[in-house]
């Protein structure tokens, strides 16, 4: 999948004002904290705390929101309303799903962040 | 990972603070914007998601506004009571504290109830708006605004929080100013307060108790003795119309003419109607259309007489020994609305026992609780039901009741009641 397919560059960019420094900084910070996310996320799935869940499927939401990314956000939406919804009973897949999209995500922003952003 | 150069309009926004949410409360490092300038607005960004908070700080920043983040409600709290921000835009969901909570307790505090608060939610449901808008914030912005709907709602809850604090500011003012008059009309009765008689025997066989109650706005009741022999005595209570310095000053001025050595010159009588007919004459209405009423009495020890004349005035009533009470005002004109009006002395016989009662009109014109007036009815009744008690017990006895019907100590105007009682 290509790295247009995963996020959208142009528009990202545009939501922060073509202000490429912030952006750059914003993939440094998610490259940082989305992973993070992402374990919170599990610990709480496997420990069956859906607000633990819900929590941290939302936080992940707000960073995956500025990359204009929509099957990560797409994924992300469908864990939380589920945790939120206090049904985990699908919440093994959807993590997996999400899992599997941030790690896209992460990947063509680490391409972008290695081609160089800032002008 | 994170760059912490010096470079840019961005490195002292957030990213040395997302490792510990407690340093997000240094204002030094979590400051950006042009804060030097006094006129900029800050706006507090609390969101415990980084990448969401830097976006949305950087875009404030680039709209020429002061930024301060924190991570969580609780250090969010610390900056808004420090930095008093005019907006916050805060995060709903969040650890330790939540949004709303954070609204709530920002509600609370009356040193913080100016700041504005626009809540960022995905929760775009009524019920949830409701929730919200219920526990404090004025607004909401969902995370998915385009940049153009996140700069209006930032400008209009600037605008809003611009005008919160005028309004603040402008009420402040007036406070201070209705204080500084509070003060000057607290001096003024003061003042007033130290031309009055002091109570007692003023002359021999003639025992006087006063008491008088300057409302908050201060009227121009002013009362006093003319002594103008060992046997023979003068006593008055005029009321300048208006409240404020200016009839306090007025009753004032007229108090000077109605000294024994003025009346002297001015009218070289003792007779209270002469009296009244002159100072009718020297104290027209004023521009503002102000004017005085008064009861002058004279008291004839020698000859066992009590004569007086009022001018506009219904405050003076006698109350026998016999326990008859009359009331002596006479139908007549205020001073000053027709210079060539001539006020009549009544001249009545006064024995051992019997008590005057000089009075402003504040003791019976005012209301309960429900509306209705005192009035003279009940003012007469209570001074008759307290009978040949000692004079000093009916004068305090009938504050008493009065305050007992208006149900507090703060009478609407001025109240000034003067008691004499003849002895001999």
């Amino acid at each position: 999948m290509s790295q247009d397919r995963v996020f959208s560059f142009d528009e990202a960019l545009a939501r922060v004002d073509d202000d490429r420094e912030t952006f750059q900084m914003m993939i440094e910070l998610f490259m940082e904290h989305g992973p993070k996310d992402l374990m919170e996320a599990q610990s709480a799935l496997d420990a069956g705390n859906a607000p633990g869940v819900a929590r941290s499927s939302h936080k992940l939401k707000g960073a995956i929101l500025q990359f204009c990314a929509p099957a990560a956000l797409h994924a992300c939406k469908e864990l939380e309303e589920s945790a939120k919804a206090g049904n985990l009973a699908n919440g093994a897949q959807l993590y997996a799903t999400l899992e599997q999209e941030v790690q896209r995500l992460l990947v063509a922003l680490r391409q972008v962040y290695d081609k160089g952003i800032a002008a | 990972m994170i760059r912490q150069d010096a470079r840019g309009p961005i490195e002292s926004l957030t990213v040395p603070l997302i490792e510990s949410p407690t340093m997000l409360t240094s204002a030094a490092a979590t400051t950006s914007g042009n804060a030097a300038e006094g006129d900029v607005s800050t706006v507090l960004v609390v969101d415990d998601e980084p990448t969401a908070r830097l976006a949305l700080a950087a875009r404030l920043k680039r709209l020429g506004y002061r930024v301060i983040q924190a991570g969580d409600g609780k250090a969010g709290l610390e900056a808004l009571r420090r930095e008093q921000p005019s907006l916050t835009i805060l995060d709903w969901m969040m650890p330790e504290m939540d949004g709303p909570s954070f609204c709530e307790y920002v509600r609370q505090d009356p040193e913080l109830q100016t700041s504005q608060i626009l809540m960022m939610t995905s929760h775009d449901q009524p019920e949830q708006i409701a929730e919200g808008l219920a526990r404090g914030a004025d607004d909401f912005l969902s995370k998915a605004a385009s940049k153009h709907e996140i700069t209006a709602r930032v400008q209009a809850g600037i605008r809003a929080a611009t005008l919160v604090r005028r309004l603040r500011d402008a009420t402040e003012e007036i406070r201070q100013k209705q204080e500084a008059l509070e003060k000057e009309l607290q001096s003024a009765a003061r003042y007033v307060e130290s031309l009055l008689p002091p109570p007692g025997a003023i002359l021999p066989g003639v025992q006087m108790v006063h008491v008088y109650r300057p409302s908050l706005a201060l009227g121009g009741d002013l009362f006093n003795i003319v002594p103008w022999s060992d046997d023979f005595l003068g006593l008055y209570l005029l009321d300048a119309s208006g409240h404020g310095v200016s009839p306090a000053l007025r009753s004032s001025s007229f108090a000077t003419f109605l000294r024994r050595d003025s009346l002297l010159r001015h009218v070289g009588s003792n007779d209270p109607g002469a009296i009244l007919t002159e100072a009718n004459k020297q104290f027209p209405l004023t521009e503002s259309g102000h004017y005085f009423t008064i009861v002058f009495a004279s008291l004839d020890l020698r000859c066992h007489s009590l004569s007086y004349a009022t001018a506009g005035h219904g405050g003076v009533l006698l109350h026998r020994r016999s326990g008859e009470v009359c009331w002596m005002a006479q139908p007549n004109l205020p001073l000053g609305f027709d210079s060539s009006t001539t006020y009549v002395t009544v001249t009545l016989p006064i024995g051992p026992g019997d008590r005057l009662y000089l009075l402003s009109d504040g003791l019976y014109e005012f209301p309960a609780a429900s509306g209705e007036l005192w009035g003279k009815s009940r003012l007469e009744k209570t001074i008759q039901a307290l009978g040949q008690q000692p004079l000093e017990t009916v004068i305090t006895e009938t504050i008493a009741e009065a305050v007992r019907w208006q149900g507090h100590e703060q009478f609407p105007d001025d109240v000034a009641l003067m008691g004499v009682e003849v002895a001999i």
